[in-house]
């Protein structure tokens, strides 16, 4: 080893604090660089793996029925590679000790195991046989959840026609990596499982002899999907087909995409602050270093080192401490993500998911890790490279201040010598001051923008559950009814009003573009349903024509005036030429609204009540839950306090592991900046505060001078970080918001005070660490020696 | 010039302002230990110009540093007037410092961002009963660069603002180690020209640690150091004014 990195192994144990603190901020930007590509890459890789292996189709098409034989005309339409048809049907289950409504989709397979596409993964036990109508497969998630597995019975309700079920295996599948029941915001494994069953046995069970109720198709190569989806629509139109769709409509899977795009924008937003600061943070500690080096540098040139070797020596010091980064920042990168991929492992039935990372994610955050190290250290050494011998080894002109504004301001508002020391001090050095600021500014912006997403989610759930929803519980039938129902259910003891409603598939079209929604209808003069706007307001539902959520009237192109087209899916495929009323800002889906009259005349059937909606008597509720259990007409209930308390606690569990991981990160950010900004003013001014202490000032009033200008540039930084983060925060709600559903910016008051709290505590703890350097000063030093 | 051997502490006709009693400093360096005094007894009296000679390490600084409450004897006992030092804690020290010290030294130590005056001002704000800053300047003759930098003033003139910062406060005592060592000799006699003026307008008990014997001739005092202890004492009964210093 030569001498120089004898020197630059010892500068690095010497300033170790101070590399070590930078390291944190490069390692933060590592490790959710590594957290984020590696759980986006283990679970593209592990949906990809398990689509091939279990065949995941490309097309999907329901219809109300139709003869099994129809499989062969799809099958023949070009482009289509291979066809399968089978029953899906909704079925209430009796667990005799619940009467909370336990719902589960029953899906058909072929007894004899001819299936290709969306094949079942087993986990335990076997697939139904021929000839035994009672096996079923039920899904994992549900079968963990209600401790159930083969051996075990189920009575269900299925078609109106109770039935006992016999487990014999416990299964997964590719179209159900995420499963909602209907009406449901988020999976409850408990209320709601996906059956298959064998085709006989369904098709005894629901009547659909020789009949199916959903298409499955995959693609040859290179067709053309909106061309196969125009015919499959056309073939199945008389067969009440309510449209076929590619994987992108398919809602498991459009969810897992939903969620690998938030991960894309983490990436893209999170890791480059961090960069950002790191850079910042290693050109002031090396600029700091090389003006405590000069003579060293002007003594090593004068001996005949090379401009190159004296930058290549600056430079390497960057580097340990940009591999460093790397390899504490990919440890925690890689402890977070198997964290994270747990979490995924919860809500997505995959049948496996590992946290699995390549070695091209560690390079790619090396590459950025040192990238970054290297462009601070660039700027830092330039000082470095240009100083001659002879200029490097006469001491360094002594720092020159001038009374600027700031000054004059100090003057008039009366400032201590020790004030104009601090605010002169700011001014002498405005780079290294705005890096201060804008680095502890970052880091509060970063925290704020994580919690927005607390007061965003909790907006949403507020405006979807207490305002638009006012229901206790929404009641589905297995069809659609008419007006009847609503007496016979108003006729429960303890139900206090029935409302009906009723959403009805739709394809809307406008202009070129054509989107398959739903319109929603509710009755005039609704009191158990509201529609919310963004802002909160309330929003009557137009007496004629269409309302449309702002995210369906951006895809279609429209505006409030335009005419849409709308064709019914499903039943009576009529269309209609429909105004539009007015557009609506919704969090949740890309919906169409419309009265209950203008609805009933476009729908033309006799048959206008969807499901029904309850305001019940609390005291009466268990008894209602057991009077709906035993009527056959009824599908599901959704009781809406189960649903918001299901959805608190996802959001609860997430959020947790979410503000956990960035509170650390941001503190680290913050603990970096200041600790290093602290170091490098208490050896600018040690010999100040030494002559301080010389004139009697006590160490407590030294202290003052140090922490009063960390201090004053950190008290500084929070309106810049409220500024930053508010811009952040927008930056992030509008990448994480999809069609699923879409964020809103809802900021509240107390995310600006606890995301300051937060970095104030961390920037104050920090500097009292460097603030007991004061205790230290050695004043007889100070008699001796020039700075 | 007489010669006198060292007076036992307080037994002087002067009253007395440090009297100290077999002062020893040792210091630990790694494995060696390095005695810097090795039982000193003095009698500073109460306004005299004090100037203490010697060669490097031979334990004036130390002594001086002990005297100005900046460094603790390792034993032994010395008095400001009726005050123990050695028994004072570090924040009594510190008291005693800001009461009634004033320190000059060869690098001036100004702090660059602040003005002259304001220089002065970090002194009285913290004072008990200190003269006006503009009025300090005044009697170092820099009344009219009170608003320059640090930066902005020569050697000279930056050695006096740290003069008129020490003097400010009306300290009891000036503690300046060679403050004349990094000054030319014409800025030098300045410099002590206003230390000469504190002593005698001020009545201010002034020490001053040099190397260049010719200021022995201004004392009315002059303690000889060698290897830790004061050699001898000699008493000035005729001190010349600075002007006159051979340089």
């Amino acid at each position: 080893m030569n001498a120089l990195d004898l020197k630059l192994m010892r500068d690095l144990w010497r300033m170790r604090g101070q590399a070590l603190a930078i390291a944190l901020v490069l390692a933060a930007a590592t490790a959710t660089f590594v957290l984020s590509m590696g759980v986006h890459r283990s679970l593209t890789e592990t949906r990809d793996a398990y689509y091939a292996r279990n065949h995941f189709a490309d097309v999907f098409a329901s219809m109300t029925r139709a003869p099994r034989a129809i499989i062969d005309r799809i099958a023949a339409v070009p482009g289509v590679s291979r066809a399968e048809g089978t029953i899906q049907q909704y079925a209430t289950l009796d667990f005799p000790d619940r009467n909370v409504p336990v719902r589960a989709l029953i899906n058909s397979v072929d007894e004899f195991g001819r299936d290709r596409l969306n094949q079942v993964t087993l986990r335990e036990g076997s697939m139904p046989r021929p000839g035994e109508a009672e096996e079923i497969v039920i899904d994992e998630a549900f079968a963990n959840a209600n401790e159930l597995g083969p051996g075990d019975t189920i009575e269900a309700l299925i078609y109106g026609t109770r039935q006992q079920l016999r487990i014999v295996g416990v299964g997964l599948a590719p179209n159900y990596i995420y499963a909602l029941a209907p009406g449901e915001l988020v999976p409850d494994n408990n209320r709601f499982g996906i059956f298959w069953m064998g085709e006989k046995a369904l098709e005894a069970a629901t009547d659909r002899t020789e009949a199916i109720n959903h298409l499955s198709l995959t693609l040859d190569a290179g067709a053309s999907e909106a061309d196969v989806i125009r015919r499959v629509d056309t073939i199945l139109a008389p067969y009440g087909g309510s449209g076929a769709f590619g994987r992108e409509d398919h809602f498991s899977n459009a969810f897992l995409e939903n969620e690998l795009m938030q991960l894309d924008a983490m990436t893209q937003v999170i890791p480059p602050v961090f960069l950002l600061v790191s850079t910042f943070l290693v050109y002031i500690v090396l600029s700091r270093m090389i003006r405590t080096e000069r003579t060293q540098i002007g003594l090593v040139k004068a001996f005949g080192y090379s401009n190159w070797s004296v930058g290549w020596h600056y430079l390497k010091f960057a580097l340990v401490i940009a591999v460093l980064a790397t390899a504490l920042g990919s440890a925690a990168g890689i402890w977070m993500g198997r964290a994270m991929t747990g979490l995924y492992a919860e809500y997505y039935r995959f049948p496996f998911l590992y946290f699995r990372i390549s070695p091209a994610v560690f390079l790619g955050a090396a590459a950025l890790s040192v990238g970054a190290a290297s462009l601070g250290a660039l700027g830092g050494m330039q000082s470095a490279v240009r100083l001659t011998p002879a200029v490097a080894m006469s001491p360094p002109p002594p720092p020159v201040y001038r009374a600027g504004f700031v000054e004059r301001f100090g003057q008039a508002a009366g400032f201590s010598a020790i004030g104009h020391m601090i605010v002169r001090h700011i001014a002498r050095w405005p780079g290294r001051s705005a890096i201060t600021v804008l680095g502890v500014a970052l880091s509060m912006a970063l925290l704020f923008a994580t919690m927005q997403f607390l007061d965003s989610t909790r907006t949403m759930l507020d405006s979807y559950f207490f305002r638009a929803q006012r229901q206790d519980m929404s009641v589905s039938f297995i069809e659609a009814r008419n007006k009847d129902v609503l007496f016979e259910l108003s006729q429960i003891p303890g139900v206090l009003r029935v409302e009906p409603t009723r959403a009805v598939a739709v394809k809307i079209s406008h202009g070129n573009k054509t989107e398959r929604s739903a319109i929603e209808s509710a009755m005039t003069g609704s009191q158990l349903s509201a529609r919310i706007d963004s802002d909160g307001s309330e929003i009557d539902l137009p007496s004629a024509g269409l309302m449309l959520s702002r995210q369906l009237a951006d895809k279609l192109d429209v505006r409030a005036g335009d005419k849409v087209s709308v064709e019914m899916l499903g039943g009576r495929r009529t269309k209609t030429m429909m105004p539009v009323a007015r557009i609506v800002d919704e969090f949740i889906g890309d919906r169409a609204y419309a009265a209950d009259t203008t609805l009933e005349t476009i729908a033309r059937d006799a048959a206008p009540v969807g499901a029904a909606l309850l305001r019940i008597d609390p005291a009466a509720r268990d008894r209602i839950l057991t009077e709906l259990k035993d009527m056959p007409i009824v599908l599901g209930v959704t009781e809406r306090d189960a649903s918001m308390q299901k959805f608190e606690e996802v959001i609860n569990d997430n959020i947790f592991t979410m503000l956990f991981f960035y509170i650390s990160f941001a503190s680290a950010i913050a603990v970096g900046v200041v600790y290093n900004s602290a170091r490098i003013l208490f050896s600018e001014r040690v010999h100040e505060l030494a002559t301080l202490r010389v004139l009697g000032y006590h160490r407590s009033e030294v202290g003052v001078v140090l922490l009063g200008e960390l201090a004053l540039l950190v008290v500084l930084s929070v309106p810049f970080g409220c500024f930053i983060g508010y811009w952040m925060a927008q930056l992030m709600t509008a990448m994480f918001s999809s069609d699923l559903f879409r964020l809103p910016f809802a900021p509240s008051r107390a995310s600006y005070g606890w995301s300051a709290v937060v970095v104030l505590i961390a920037a104050m703890l920090t500097a009292l660490v460097v603030a007991r350097r004061v205790l230290g000063l050695d004043m007889v030093r100070v008699l001796k020696a020039r700075e | 010039m007489t010669e006198h051997a060292a007076p036992s502490p307080g037994s002087g006709p002067e009253r007395a302002a440090f009297r100290g009693q077999d002062l020893r400093k040792i210091y630990q360096t790694g494995e060696t230990e390095v005695h810097a005094l090795r039982g000193v007894d003095l009698h500073i009296p109460e306004g005299e110009i004090l100037v203490l000679l010697g060669p490097s390490g031979s334990g004036k600084s130390t002594l001086l540093n002990i005297i100005g409450a900046l460094d603790r004897p390792t034993s032994g006992t010395l008095y400001y007037h009726d005050t123990e030092l050695t028994a004072l804690d570090d924040t009594e020290l510190t008291r005693f410092r800001r009461a009634n010290v004033g320190f000059i030294f060869q690098f001036y130590n100004l702090i660059p961002s602040l003005t002259a005056e304001e220089n002065v001002r970090l002194v009285t704000d913290i004072a008990d009963h200190p003269m006006e800053p503009a009025a300090a300047l005044e009697l170092v003759g820099l009344a009219e660069r009170r608003d320059h930098y640090p930066a902005q003033l020569s050697g000279g003139e930056q050695q006096r603002v740290a003069v008129a910062r020490a003097i400010a406060k009306q300290p009891g005592v000036l503690l300046c180690d060679e403050p004349t060592g990094a000054l030319d000799s014409t800025t030098g006699v300045r410099v002590l020209e206003t230390l000469g003026q504190a002593n005698r307008e001020l009545g201010t008990t002034v020490v001053i640690i040099t190397h260049n014997a010719g200021i022995a001739a201004m004392a009315h005092r002059v303690f000889h150091f060698l290897d830790g202890q004061i050699a001898r004492t000699v008493v000035n009964e005729n001190p010349i004014d600075p002007a006159e210093i051979s340089w």
